[in-house]
């Protein structure tokens, strides 16, 4: 195979075209820095697998998303707590969400997205090369690092050492060249959740009948409890495509190696609820896929720079789970911005000299972001999600499905009678007034 | 006041519709998938396998059924061609004792929708 020599030939190198990878590459290309794009797929994306919505505040930021690859706005969401056999669910449509931009929440397939999206960087003056896999990185001696610092990339390439003064990682979650170079530490597993999707197809009209879309309009329906994905923290989730609709569950890996069941038969229980059946039944299975996420919230998230090197993405752990808000590419893509602005004005593209200052503003301005500020506000809660799951996912649950079943009931009593015992029943399961308003307490920043 | 009896067996409930689940191996299938020789998982110390592991948690992690223990098996056997990649197993092992490897050249799994 031809190989061009990229060695030194670059400002600035980018590990992994994803969402933080590109919106890095993109940040810098729009500031004229000359930047090498690796990506181990085929194309960008082939690599790449997540719910899921993508949110696109700072991608708008970046490009025109008018001919972006999407596949329907979000106009309508869904959580749903699950027990085995009932559904107890909130569903919302403002009307707000049906005009432009529409919340900025777009369900995506990353195979098309992220391949748009990396193409956006090389139209903005960024290299990219596929199926180069980065299996380390180079360090020398000096700029104050006890163990050298960063100044280039292994490959897998013939002669497969690149040189640049700056390397941005952006790897994803299974974040193996991070590790190795000792930029982050092994995740804990109980930081760590395993998702495994179906991509599912029907004709169009179907699913636009099936969940009362019309033209583009798609939902988002989130699923908690153990009727979703056991007695494991995590949840099911179910999001509309154009003609397609991606079904899938993700939960702690710490459940995952305790449960008796592996995450497919998860699935396929998920599937199989009765609350969930008619919406994904009939589908043609088109792709099985399976991710790693990282969710141990801002103690997690490793140091975003150091010795040249900057973590973006899933490599840094920028995830938000508060089971309220599941947040990740918006956070890539802010992180990517960040680490790419922060690289342009560190790099003299002339003699290739690396303002450290200039690096350390990335860390800084993702602090005051949205990133970083919403990782520290909901720090709270996968802790509390842990401590509290048996009451989370199962006693509430289930209290609630029979308070409203108890509050519904049609017969010949008097209804205060039945209204009474709803109430009691939610109040035994939260322990009692003093119990409900403590657990009020507890999760009041959920809400704030 | 009549009381309201839950039920709780999903089996049991009338008109719920049967989701037709592909197996896993047809699931697989539909993916796209470019082969490579060499496995770019293993394990590192396999006596680790034998003398430290009574779980398998590589196992029960999987949703692919790469990581595979049958019979008597002290080490497991890895069917890496399953992969989807996910790196679920190198977090799930408890003596960090999974050997993971980007597959080289672009080879292993490639999603379409992802």
């Amino acid at each position: 195979m031809e190989t061009p020599d990229y060695d030194n030939e670059f400002d600035a190198i980018v590990v992994g075209a994803g969402l933080a990878g590109s919106a890095a590459a993109l940040a810098m290309a729009n500031q004229d820095l000359d930047v090498l794009v690796l990506e181990r797929g085929q194309s960008p994306g082939t690599k790449n697998v997540f719910g899921g919505v993508l949110y696109t505040p700072t991608v708008r930021e970046l490009v025109d998303i008018d001919d972006a690859p999407l596949e329907r706005y979000v106009a309508e969401k869904r959580y749903g707590v699950l027990t085995e056999t009932d559904e107890t669910a909130v569903t919302m449509r403002p009307g707000e969400w049906l005009e432009e931009p529409h919340n900025d929440s777009y369900t995506v397939l990353r195979g098309s997205f992220d391949e748009w999206f990396a193409e956006q960087a090389v139209d903005a003056g960024a290299t990219l090369l596929t199926e180069t896999t980065v299996t380390g990185l180079v360090r020398e001696p000096g700029g104050g690092a006890a163990e050298g610092r960063v100044v280039g990339v292994e490959t897998d390439r013939p002669d497969g050492t690149i040189r640049a003064p700056v390397v941005v990682v952006a790897e994803g979650a299974n974040s193996l060249v991070s590790e190795g170079a000792g930029l982050r530490d092994h995740h804990d597993r109980e930081d760590v959740a395993v998702a495994a999707k179906e991509v599912l197809k029907f004709d169009r009209e179907t699913i636009e009948q099936r969940f009362r879309l019309n033209g583009d309009q798609g939902v988002a329906y989130n699923y908690f409890g153990e009727g979703a994905v056991g007695d494991a923290v995590g949840g099911g989730f179910i999001y509309t495509n154009k003609r397609t609709v991606s079904v899938g569950v993700a939960y702690s890996i710490e459940d995952a190696v305790a449960s008796d069941q592996n995450p497919e038969e998860t699935l396929n229980d998920f599937k199989q609820h009765p609350a969930v059946a008619p919406l994904v039944r009939g589908g043609r299975t088109v792709e099985y896929s399976a991710h790693a996420i990282p969710e141990g919230g801002i103690d997690a998230v490793p140091d975003l720079v150091s010795d040249g090197a900057l973590l973006a993405g899933d490599a840094a752990g920028l995830v938000l789970n508060n089971g309220v808000h599941l947040e990740g590419t918006n956070m890539a893509v802010e992180s990517g911005y960040q680490a790419g602005r922060a690289v342009a004005a560190a790099v003299d593209g002339d003699d290739g000299s690396v303002d450290d200052r200039a690096l350390a503003t990335y860390p800084e301005e993702l602090a005051d972001s949205f990133v970083v500020q919403n990782l520290q506000h909901y720090d709270f809660f996968q802790e509390l999600a842990v401590e509290d799951r048996e009451f989370l996912f199962s006693e509430l649950p289930r209290a609630l499905a029979d308070a409203e079943t108890e509050y519904f009931a049609v017969d010949r009593d008097p209804k205060e009678a039945h209204a009474e015992a709803a109430k009691d029943r939610l109040l035994d399961a939260a322990g009692g007034y003093v119990g409900a308003a403590k657990r009020a307490w507890k999760y009041r920043k959920l809400l704030s | 006041m009549s009381t309201t009896s839950p039920t709780t067996d999903r089996d049991a409930l009338p008109d719920v519709p049967d989701v037709e689940n592909a197996s896993t191996e047809d699931r697989l299938y539909a993916d796209k998938y470019t082969d490579h020789e060499d496995s770019h998982l293993g394990v590192k110390v396999a006596g680790f396998c034998t003398d430290k592991c009574d779980t398998d948690d590589c196992v029960a992690v999987c949703p692919a059924d790469v990581w595979r223990v049958e019979g008597d098996d002290e080490v497991p056997t890895i069917a890496y061609e399953n992969c989807l990649e996910c790196g679920s197993c190198r977090f799930a092992c408890p003596h960090n004792n999974v050997a993971w490897e980007y597959p080289e050249r672009g080879a292993g799994v490639s999603y379409k929708y992802g």
